[in-house]
């Protein structure tokens, strides 16, 4: 079976994840919530990778860290690897340690030359030990830094050239940095390399409780806005023949299965191609 | 422009900081950032330590997990690794003098959640000699106030009914049959054998050791019990 679009997996669905007959469908989790011994957790996606395509999802390799990659986490990550599989493997453009503490969250950094030389030997650290490619995401920007030396889409596009690792793109955190920041998010699509683009992901954002509209945060709350289905059939257009498997990502909030399986349905059918009406109707 | 380490330097300085003293990154922007990284460990301590979150309330329980984390931050990005000394933590406050069981109740969380994330029995520890071992998902304590009870109140509410312990030492043992976690009070004389079955031992030492600290104890029963519940396993 090919993946076209898939949902990220909550084990209060499991049961209808597993009876869920939609063609295509796969599903992803976040690495660092399986690197564990043992348990019912493992035994769940060992269950659920043996009837769907699975995507291991990164969030803590901090990969545009100063420091090298940390070890003893590559090693846990090529564990689950090696065990389930899984059919794309992606961490973020950001990073999220620093000495010896760990931030549960994706920061930012001025995309400079030095950025760009450390950034690509982490990837390099990282696929060599995984023995695989590795997607890079955009990240959500929520703060205009000094000093960068490149726009994002330019560094990830770099980032493919130096490394060979491929790219998440994630069309909700395009937006939500375009508003945050003030830059045009199809100008952004447009700059991206061509072919390279891996998975997509699709999620939703909330507003600032205090600045409102003029601050979007990356919440995975809500559901997908009308603006960032926009962009998507934007993207795939830019994508062509060659669209990339879709994600609808939602991580709190959690609505009842079948409203998650309803956007993804709306992903599958703009990837098979019927996108205009879509969007119209 | 400073180079990427001294900017990460300053920025996870920034995001551990007093807010009133966080500069250069004062804006509500960063607030964003700062409260994502709080609020990823705080959520990430509650979901560890659920009783001792019912037990002091929402609030008091973030209140607590901040001033934890600006003390012992995360040092993985993987939560459930993090919180392990939340217990210890919890009884060197002096507001917890007021709740003399609440640190015993979170290492009663603890164990819960150390016995749902633990390699099953085939992975485990291994020794040729051994014939009684401990399963590796098993976990066990011995505590001074009636935390257990407390916990179960709170975790298994069914049995909640008007919670008015007796103040006495209870034990605890946690362990996984198949896929579910569970959890009973044992005595002092089942928490004696499994304190003899924690190092690799052959199962007359075991035998002896209970049988000498407790003459009264029918080991026999006290073994079938501990086999049948998954806490021992005899090879």
């Amino acid at each position: 079976m090919t993946p076209t679009a898939g949902l990220s997996f909550k084990p209060i669905h499991f049961e209808q994840a597993m009876a869920c007959p939609a063609e295509g469908l796969w599903f992803e989790v976040h690495a660092e919530n399986y690197m564990v011994d043992g348990g019912p957790r493992l035994a769940m996606l060992d269950t659920l990778r043996g009837a769907f395509p699975v995507s291991i999802h990164g969030v803590g390799l901090s990969l545009a860290g100063a420091e090298e990659p940390d070890r003893r986490h590559l090693d846990r990550l090529k564990q689950l690897v090696d065990r389930f599989e899984p059919f794309m493997v992606s961490e973020h453009l950001a990073w999220s340690k620093h000495g010896e503490t760990s931030f549960p969250d994706l920061l930012p950094f001025p995309r400079t030359n030095e950025a760009l030389e450390i950034i690509a030997r982490n990837i390099d650290i990282a696929q060599e030990a995984l023995g695989r490619q590795i997607l890079i995401e955009n990240p959500s920007l929520y703060m205009q830094l000094q000093g960068h030396e490149w726009p994002e889409s330019l560094f990830l596009g770099e980032l493919v050239k130096r490394t060979g690792c491929g790219l998440l793109i994630d069309v909700n955190n395009v937006f939500v940095s375009a508003t945050n920041l003030g830059f045009n998010p199809i100008s952004y699509l447009d700059a991206l390399p061509r072919g390279v683009i891996g998975e997509i992901h699709l999620a939703g954002h909330t507003t600032d409780p205090l600045l409102g509209q003029s601050l979007l945060i990356d919440s995975h709350d809500a559901p997908i806005a009308d603006e960032v289905w926009e962009l998507y059939d934007w993207l795939l257009a830019l994508c062509g023949e060659h669209r990339p498997p879709a994600l609808i990502e939602r991580d709190d909030n959690i609505p009842e299965f079948a409203e998650l399986l309803e956007e993804r349905e709306r992903a599958a059918s703009m990837m098979a191609g019927c996108r205009r009406e879509l969007i119209h109707a | 422009m400073p180079d990427l380490a001294s900017f990460q330097r300053d920025f996870a300085a920034a995001l551990m900081a007093d807010e009133r003293s966080a500069r250069p990154f004062r804006s509500p922007a960063f607030a964003v950032y700062r409260n994502t990284s709080a609020r990823g460990a705080v959520e990430g301590l509650r979901a560890a330590y659920p009783t001792v979150d019912m037990l002091v309330g929402d609030e008091m329980f973030t209140q607590v997990a901040l001033d934890y984390r600006g003390e012992r931050p995360p040092a993985s990005p993987v939560l459930s690794d993090y919180g392990a000394d939340f217990p210890s933590y919890l009884a060197q406050q002096p507001w917890t003098c007021e709740l003399p069981y609440l640190a015993d109740v979170a290492k009663l969380d603890r164990m819960w959640l150390e016995t749902f994330l633990a390699a099953g029995a085939e992975n485990g520890r291994n020794a040729p000699q051994s014939r009684i071992m401990l399963h590796p998902a098993a976990r066990f304590g011995w505590f001074m106030t009636p935390a257990m009870t407390i916990w179960q109140a709170h975790r298994e509410p069914q049995q909640l009914v008007e919670l008015e312990p007796d103040w006495r030492e209870e034990g605890a043992l946690f362990t996984r049959m198949g896929n579910v976690v569970r959890t009973k009070p044992i005595d002092a004389a089942c928490h004696r054998l499994l304190l003899a079955c924690s190092d690799p031992a052959t199962l007359s030492e075991c035998v002896t050791a209970v049988a000498e600290a407790h003459p009264n104890a029918n080991v026999p029963e006290l073994l079938r019990s501990c086999v049948a519940s998954g806490a021992l396993i005899i090879q």
